[in-house]
């Protein structure tokens, strides 16, 4: 299963990504990481691209929600309702209130939304998500 | 006029700078005083490993109070660079400097050399004699070095991949390669009037399970690309890897892999120097481990009988030390240097083997590639993965190389992507690594190994 990845903003924070890429390939992903510094729309041109079944953005220097806010405008304009949208990381700046970070996230469009979470955790999660799409 | 010169004259007619005067730089640096040249430092202080903290402020009035304080203490000087003059972005470096200095508070994370200029910089630099070294991570630093050198600073960090790979996303790989050229026939140049300029690279890379074989190859080829222009005095370098047997070994191979291929291109009347720098990686938390945590880093330059070592502080988990912090942490470094005099060194001669083969293996495929220069040829090693740096944010990085810590805390290549080992090397490397079975253990021990000093 195709899933691009990749850091939103100017968020340089190239460890975690590189650890994203490397748990996603053991699960047996097909995985089209562009790395840091990426902005949601070359996202969007990825996923329509390479025909991704999952999106997975990660974020870790809080400013995703500046960033996340037009998904649902993209989403719409280019018709991806069936590809499933994962946001992760530190959702905000600061320590964050998860019961109101996760809301908002889903508002903006995102399926599943971990904040500060363990990345082994997240993507169990996903991969239970992931059970009934066929491959 | 040369080339060469036209090329300057052009660089240096930028409207951030106050009338650059080639003439009468050339004649500051004739008859510059010998105590500001690092290559004069070295050679008289053989016996002795020379230490450097890091550090740099914005306004003239911090610095110099830095200086001030380091001066009775250090053997070199930093000059640490903001980022904004790394981007080329001179006209943010000169707001943000009026900034720092209306307010008092420092607006920036280094030194705008090119906003102070080199007449005033020069003043400084000349009242402490005592040699400076550039720091700064710049991809474009053709003007940087201008005025750096311009300045009484003679000591240049940086390369073309040291300060591109671990630094950028997508700065053109090619292009970082002819402005380091054009960097290193400066400095090739003025060296040609007195001391020579020293160059050094930046080992530590992304400081994050970097195996020794990758830094050591690189450290070689911006030495080579350095010493092909003309430089004479060149330090290689590299960072605590977290093991100290591996920084043994590693500091061995470097110190001949590096005097054998600069003899294979036909260099042999250049000073090659090894730099140390203290741990690199996340610190702990905790003072007291992180000033444990320096003291080994200070021995273990001592066993390597590094030419210099860079320091680190106890304030590091926190944030950018203050000017006593790092005055102190370079006190207790000399302190512990001191008392290990004549400390014996110790042989690894199965480890040694086996990383002296891995860079040669990797050399070969460089040297082999079908381009006709020697900077294509590394170019396009790093495009095809042959070169390939753990933890790079660069698009043309391969990011196929997967390393992870054995039972002793060396690092050990788990994937080799397209780095051309042979059996042999590549089996070695296996045979010391032990994850059990679970699918994940990978990335769990990556993360465990990454945070492996916290």
């Amino acid at each position: 299963m195709k899933v691009v990845t990749g850091v939103v903003g100017n968020d340089i924070h190239v460890v975690a990504n590189r650890l994203i890429d490397i748990s996603l390939q053991s699960r047996g992903y097909e995985v089209f990481n562009l790395g840091v510094n990426t902005y949601l729309e070359e996202f969007i041109d990825a996923v329509i691209e390479t025909d991704a079944k999952v999106l997975l953005i990660s974020s870790l220097n809080g400013e995703a929600e500046g960033w996340c806010r037009d998904l649902m405008i993209l989403k719409d304009k280019y018709n991806l309702k069936d590809v499933v949208f994962v946001i992760g990381g530190n959702l905000s700046v600061g320590e964050g209130d998860e019961s109101l970070i996760v809301p908002k996230f889903k508002e903006y469009g995102f399926d599943l939304v971990f904040h500060q979470i363990d990345l082994m955790e997240g993507l169990n999660i996903l991969d239970n998500h992931m059970q009934g799409y066929l491959i | 006029m040369s080339l060469l010169q036209r090329d300057r004259e052009i660089i240096v007619a930028n409207q951030y700078v106050d009338n650059f005067d080639f003439a009468e730089v050339e004649e500051f640096i004739k008859n510059a005083n010998k105590e500001l040249f690092i290559s004069h430092k070295f050679k008289t202080h053989k016996d002795k490993t020379l230490v450097q903290p890091r550090g740099g402020f914005p306004t003239f009035d911090k610095m110099y109070s830095l200086y001030e304080q380091f001066a009775p203490v250090v053997d070199i000087l930093p000059m640490t660079i903001d980022s904004h003059t790394r981007l080329n972005d001179y006209g943010s470096a000169a707001k943000m400097l009026r900034l720092s200095e209306e307010t008092e508070t420092d607006l920036l994370n280094g030194y705008p050399l090119i906003n102070h200029g080199y007449r005033t910089t020069r003043k400084m630099v000349t009242h402490f004699n005592t040699p400076v070294s550039l720091r700064h991570g710049t991809p474009d630093a053709r003007l940087l070095v201008e005025m750096a050198i311009a300045s009484g600073v003679f000591e240049i960090e940086g390369g073309p991949i040291t300060y591109i790979l671990p630094y950028s996303k997508n700065f053109p790989q090619d292009k970082a390669f002819l402005y380091w050229k054009h960097v290193e026939r400066v400095c090739a140049q003025y060296s040609t009037l007195n001391e020579p300029i020293n160059r050094e690279s930046f080992g530590p890379l992304t400081a994050t399970l970097v195996p020794p074989c990758i830094t050591i190859v690189i450290q070689i080829c911006e030495m080579l690309l350095s010493l092909e222009e003309g430089v004479k005095s060149f330090s290689v370098s590299f960072a605590q890897t977290g093991s100290l047997n591996q920084d043994l070994v590693t500091s061995k191979v470097l110190r001949k892999a590096a005097n054998k291929y600069a003899e294979k291109i036909g260099v042999t009347d250049a000073t090659i120097n090894l730099v140390y720098h203290q741990w690199m990686g996340a610190f702990p938390r905790d003072k007291f481990k992180s000033d444990s945590l320096i003291d080994i880093g200070a021995m273990i330059a001592g066993m390597v009988k590094a030419d210099k070592i860079i320091t680190k502080t106890r304030a590091e988990a926190f944030g950018i030390p203050t000017k006593e912090d790092n005055a102190q942490a370079v006190s207790n470094v000399q302190y512990t240097l001191n008392a290990l005099r004549g400390i014996p060194t110790f042989v690894d001669e199965e480890e040694e083997e086996n990383l002296s083969r891995e860079v040669d293996e990797i050399f070969e495929a460089i040297f082999n590639d079908s381009a006709d220069t020697l900077w294509r040829k590394v170019f396009n090693s790093i495009k095809n993965g042959i070169i390939d740096v753990p933890f790079s944010p660069h698009i043309i990085n391969n990011n196929e190389l997967i390393t992870v810590r054995d039972k002793n805390s060396n690092i050990r290549i788990y994937k080799k992507g397209k780095l051309p080992l042979s059996d042999k090397s590549f089996k070695y490397e296996q045979s010391k690594i032990d994850l059990g079975e679970n699918p994940n253990s990978v990335v769990n021990q990556i993360i465990h190994d990454i945070g492996v000093m916290l």
